[in-house]
């Protein structure tokens, strides 16, 4: 750090012709010092006894206390179990289908049809899990809804879809895919359509037909998008979707249907045991944070693509 | 064109037709259902078209007080918070923007960080609780002002606009803030309508905050609204709907007129996704690109 009087003063005019740029920035840092760093630094709560005068510092040390609580709880095996579940669920059917929209829409020479089917499929991700869930209440019910009197023309019994433990992973997975498809598949548009239509042209010369122009022209070409969505895809394994599960969740369900965003909510903000659940949650960030940084490892040892 | 080539796109245009049905048949459907008299709904049996045309269900909603203020409140808390979110973001993506400011690594990074390891629920929700927003309208607002990914897509897009723009105004004798307004600002429509989109329609989305943060019944947003009916409604319709289909007398309890629970849910639901369902697809050119930007930087 040591300077010349000369380079410092030069640094210094240099700051202060920016002078109006820290005066566009300072709200934003200030902002993400109270809602960013303070919460960071108030991680302690779960060390601790919280209490609401003693605040993030204040409040009595407890060390492990409430992450032995949390282990000692008859069902935080089942908690962390249904967590990986459905995230793994989620990742190895959901994370392949924007993929093969993709694959599948870029086969398509008429560029209308393309199009509709486009926008069609953004459409879920702009509404809210509400939403979804209500017209997936309206959709499914066995009393009237449209779904059930398909199968009823079949022949089949009706089906209770929602709060039955037979479906729960079928729906979870099920709506995940229809709300985001469609979005999650714009980047892999976006890396197809970047690919070097040379490569095309020599895989035709060779004789490949459309599979194999597909498997080895398109399928590398995408390659690389598709690693580092899936690194930050593994990074979240440990919140399976709070909001899905927060609705979706009953007590029919609960057995295979908890998770740990939803136990760290409810314990926290519906109970009012904050400690407890910052330690749930603490747990499920530190848990996140070594998946994250060991897929990349593993990422960047096996195919030179990495996150950081 | 070979023979496989031509099964591939029949197969091709039919898997994509059923997806993009799939993803709009919902919609539709609730739409009739939200225009069909609602104890004839129960009947069942709608699938595209209303059975039994009325605006009832509407009439009802509209007239609902607690949905007008519902409404309201979403209205207020969506056309504020994004035009906050937009102007801050971009001020703060205008100055990082900038590869002559000294810092500038140093202040990309301190609003990355956050972004890998997150402090969890619980003590964002105690300092939201320190700073006295519990319970507020603004803790609608605040927490929502600015976003790491929103603010690198509109940096990015700052930083393609040609310097000697910015330059020429300067000898013209402008400052950096007239700069901002009258050079910046006007040439950056499709970022800006991008990352309006993004956060309007996180805010019309949101019930997790009037949910969890607030229990003032005034304050409560449409989409919190419509999760507090989600379990209320499903017990009532499922047993009004079996009463309506067991016992003989079916057809005489139910041909009376009138909206029922369901049918006004449906309606308010359908006016909460229409506003969005009208914007969306003029943006989508602009959207994805900033989904891309997005991914890249990330």
């Amino acid at each position: 750090m040591i300077k010349s009087r000369k380079e410092s003063r030069r640094w210094i005019k240099r700051v202060w012709q920016h002078k109006m740029f820290y005066f566009f920035m300072l709200p934003g840092l200030i902002w993400f010092f109270i809602f960013s760093y303070v919460p960071l630094y108030g991680i302690q709560v779960a060390f601790r006894d919280y209490t609401f005068s003693g605040g993030f510092t204040g409040s009595p040390w407890a060390g492990l206390k409430y992450f032995q609580q949390f282990f000692n709880y008859y069902q935080s095996g089942d908690i962390i179990r249904n967590t990986v579940v459905i995230s793994l669920l989620k990742l190895l059917i959901g994370f392949p289908m924007p993929i093969i929209l993709a694959l599948l829409l870029n086969e398509v020479r008429k560029i209308r049809f393309k199009k509709t089917i486009q926008t069609l499929s953004y459409l879920p991700y702009f509404v809210s899990w509400i939403v979804v869930v209500t017209l997936m209440q309206r959709l499914l019910t066995p009393y009237g809804g449209p779904v059930n009197e398909l199968l009823g023309a079949f022949g089949a019994d009706p089906i209770q879809f929602l709060n039955n433990p037979t479906w729960f992973y079928q729906i979870i997975v099920g709506s995940e895919i229809w709300k985001n498809i469609g979005w999650n598949s714009i980047i892999f548009m976006a890396a197809i359509a970047g690919i070097d239509q040379q490569l095309y042209e020599a895989a035709k010369i060779d004789g490949a037909g459309r599979y194999r122009q597909m498997w080895h022209v398109t399928l590398p070409g995408i390659r690389n998008v598709a690693i580092i969505l899936f690194i930050l895809a593994v990074g979240n394994l440990m919140s399976a979707g709070y909001e899905q599960l927060l609705l979706l969740n009953g007590p029919a369900t609960a057995s295979i249907g908890s998770v740990l965003d939803v136990h760290a909510i409810n314990s926290g903000i519906r109970e009012g045991r904050l400690s407890y659940a910052a330690a749930v949650g603490l747990f499920q960030s530190v848990i996140g944070l070594i998946l994250i940084l060991t897929v990349n490892r593993i990422a960047r040892k096996i195919s030179d693509v990495s996150l950081f | 064109m070979n023979r496989r080539w031509s099964v591939f796109s029949v197969v091709n245009y039919t898997l994509l037709t059923l997806v993009g049905f799939a993803m709009i048949y919902p919609f539709i459907y609730i739409l009739a259902y939200s225009l069909n008299d609602g104890k004839d709904s129960m009947q069942g049996a709608i699938y595209f078209l209303p059975r039994k045309f009325t605006l009832e269900n509407y009439a009802q909603v509209f007239d609902n007080a607690r949905i007008w203020k519902a409404y309201q409140i979403t209205l207020m808390r969506t056309v504020l918070g994004t035009f906050l979110h937009v102007t801050l973001c971009t001020l703060m993506a205008y100055a990082l923007s900038k590869r002559t400011l000294p810092g500038r690594s140093f202040f990309t990074f301190y609003i990355f960080l956050p972004t890998i390891f997150s402090a969890g629920f619980i003590p964002f929700f105690i300092t939201l609780q320190k700073l006295q927003l519990i319970n507020t309208f603004w803790v609608y607002i605040f927490p929502l002002l600015y976003n790491f990914m929103h603010i690198i897509i509109i940096r990015t897009f700052l930083q393609g606009i040609p310097e000697e723009l910015e330059e020429s105004a300067r000898i013209d004798g402008y400052g950096d803030f007239q700069i901002f307004l009258k050079i910046i600002l006007p040439l950056s429509g499709p970022v800006l309508a991008t990352i309006s989109l993004f956060i309007g329609v996180a805010h019309w989305n949101d019930w997790f905050a009037g949910a969890y943060y607030v229990s003032n019944k005034d304050l409560i947003p449409v989409q919190t609204l419509l999760q507090e009916m989600l379990s209320e409604a499903e017990a009532l319709s499922n047993s009004m709907q079996r009463a309506a289909q067991q016992g003989g007398q079916t057809v005489g309890s139910v041909s009376g007129a009138g909206a029922t629970p369901e049918s006004l849910r449906m309606a308010l639901l359908v006016i909460t996704v229409f506003p969005i369902l009208c914007i969306y697809p003029f943006l989508q050119r602009y959207f994805v690109k900033g989904v891309m930007i997005g991914s890249v930087k990330g």
